[in-house]
C-alpha cells in the first residue's frame, strides 16, 4: 500500500513539474518595439514597429523575434513605399525573424528586481538570407515586467537588399537597429 | 517660334517639379476617410490567412478593410500603439489591431468580451513561423479606428 501511495505521489509531482516547466520560463510580448535608423550626410531615415512578437525562455535562454516588414512606419509615405516595394520586397518576404540565445541567462534573475547584462547571439533572417548576429542586451526586471534593450547594426547588402545607384548615397551601409520590449510571464 | 517652345518647356519643368513635390510629400493612407475595400468577420479574415498566407497577403496587404469580431482582450502594454485582440479561430489565431496613440481612450473605453467593428490597414500575418516560442498567430491591422455598431 505504501508503495502505491509513493508511486501516485511521485506521478502527481512529475505531472505538476511538467506543467510548470511547460510555460514556466516563457516570457513574451506581442507589442515590442523595433526601430531602425540610417544616417548619411544627405538624409536621415528612421522607421518604427510597435507590434513585434518576441519571447524568451528564462530556463534555457532561447530568444526569438518575428516582425512584419510592412508594419514599419516611416514619417514619409513615399519612403515607406520604396522601402517595402523596392528594397525589402515585403509582399514576397513579409517577415524578419531572429532565433537565438541569451548567453548568460543564468545571471538574469527574472524574479528579482535589477538590471542584468548579457550577450545575445543568433540567426537573423531578412529576405530569406540568414546571418549570425550578436549584441549586448540589457534586461531590467521590475515587478512582473522584464524589459530588454539591445542595439546592433546591419549592412543592407548582407541581406540582399539592393539599393539603386541613384539613392546609394542616401542610405547608410551601417543601419542601427534598436530593440525595446517589455516581456511578461506566460501562465 | 522660339517663344512657344520656351513656354512649353517651362510648363513641362513646372509640371515635373510639381509631380516630384507631390510624390515626395504624399500622405499616409487616412483610414478614417478611405473607403473600405472589404468587410468581413474576424473569423473569415483569419481563415483566409490560415489557408494561404501568400494569397491573403497579396489580396489584403496595405488595403483598408473593416473587420468585426469578438474582443478578447485590450493590450495597452505599449503606450505608443494601443492594441486590441479579436478572436480569429477560437484557438491560437487572432486579429491584432493597432491604434494610434491618440486613440488610447477609445481602446480603454472598450470592454473585453464585447462585439466590435474596426477599420484598419492590413499589414499581413505574423505567425512566428518555425519559432516554437511564438506559437500565436496574428493577422495584423494598423492605424485602426473603431466603427460604431448599428
Amino acid at each position: 500500500m505504501k508503495h502505491i501511495t509513493t508511486i501516485v505521489l511521485a506521478t502527481i509531482t512529475l505531472i505538476t513539474l511538467a506543467f510548470t516547466q511547460h510555460n514556466g520560463g516563457v516570457y513574451k510580448t506581442n507589442t515590442g518595439n523595433i526601430s531602425f535608423f540610417s544616417r548619411t550626410p544627405i538624409e536621415d531615415i528612421a522607421a518604427e514597429n510597435h507590434k513585434v512578437k518576441t519571447a524568451f525562455s528564462s530556463v534555457n535562454g532561447k530568444l526569438q523575434f518575428s516582425v512584419l516588414i510592412k508594419d514599419f512606419e516611416f514619417e514619409k509615405a513615399l519612403m515607406q513605399e520604396h522601402f517595402n516595394e523596392n528594397y525589402m520586397e515585403s509582399t514576397k518576404y513579409p517577415k524578419a525573424t531572429f532565433n537565438g540565445i541569451i548567453e548568460d541567462i543564468n545571471i538574469v534573475e527574472v524574479s528579482k528586481n535589477g538590471t542584468y547584462t548579457s550577450k545575445v547571439s543568433g540567426k537573423l533572417t531578412i529576405k530569406n538570407v540568414t546571418k549570425e548576429v550578436s549584441a549586448t542586451a540589457t534586461f531590467s526586471v521590475k515587478g512582473d515586467i522584464v524589459n530588454a534593450k539591445a542595439v546592433f547594426n546591419v549592412n543592407p547588402s548582407d541581406y540582399n537588399v539592393k539599393i539603386p545607384r541613384a539613392v546609394i548615397n542616401k542610405i547608410s551601409d551601417n543601419i542601427k537597429i534598436s530593440i525595446d520590449a517589455d516581456y511578461t510571464h506566460q501562465h | 517660334m522660339k517663344r512657344p517652345l520656351i513656354l512649353a518647356l517651362s510648363l513641362l519643368i513646372l509640371g515635373a517639379l510639381f509631380f516630384t513635390y507631390a510624390a515626395f510629400n504624399k500622405k499616409h493612407t487616412d483610414v478614417a476617410t478611405a473607403n473600405s475595400q472589404q468587410e468581413m468577420s474576424s473569423y473569415e479574415l483569419f481563415a483566409e490567412f490560415d489557408a494561404s498566407e501568400t494569397e491573403a497577403t497579396q489580396k489584403y496587404a496595405e488595403q483598408v478593410i473593416t473587420v468585426s469580431g469578438l474582443l478578447l482582450q485590450r493590450d495597452l502594454s505599449n503606450f505608443q500603439e494601443p492594441q486590441i485582440i479579436l478572436e480569429g479561430n477560437g484557438d491560437n489565431g487572432f486579429i491584432r489591431c493597432g491604434f494610434k496613440e491618440y486613440s488610447l481612450q477609445n481602446a480603454m473605453d472598450l470592454t473585453d468580451g464585447e462585439h466590435v467593428k474596426v477599420k484598419g490597414l492590413c499589414k499581413g500575418f505574423n505567425d512566428g513561423g518555425e519559432l516554437d516560442l511564438l506559437a500565436d498567430r496574428d493577422v495584423v491591422l494598423s492605424n485602426c479606428i473603431l466603427i460604431t455598431l448599428d
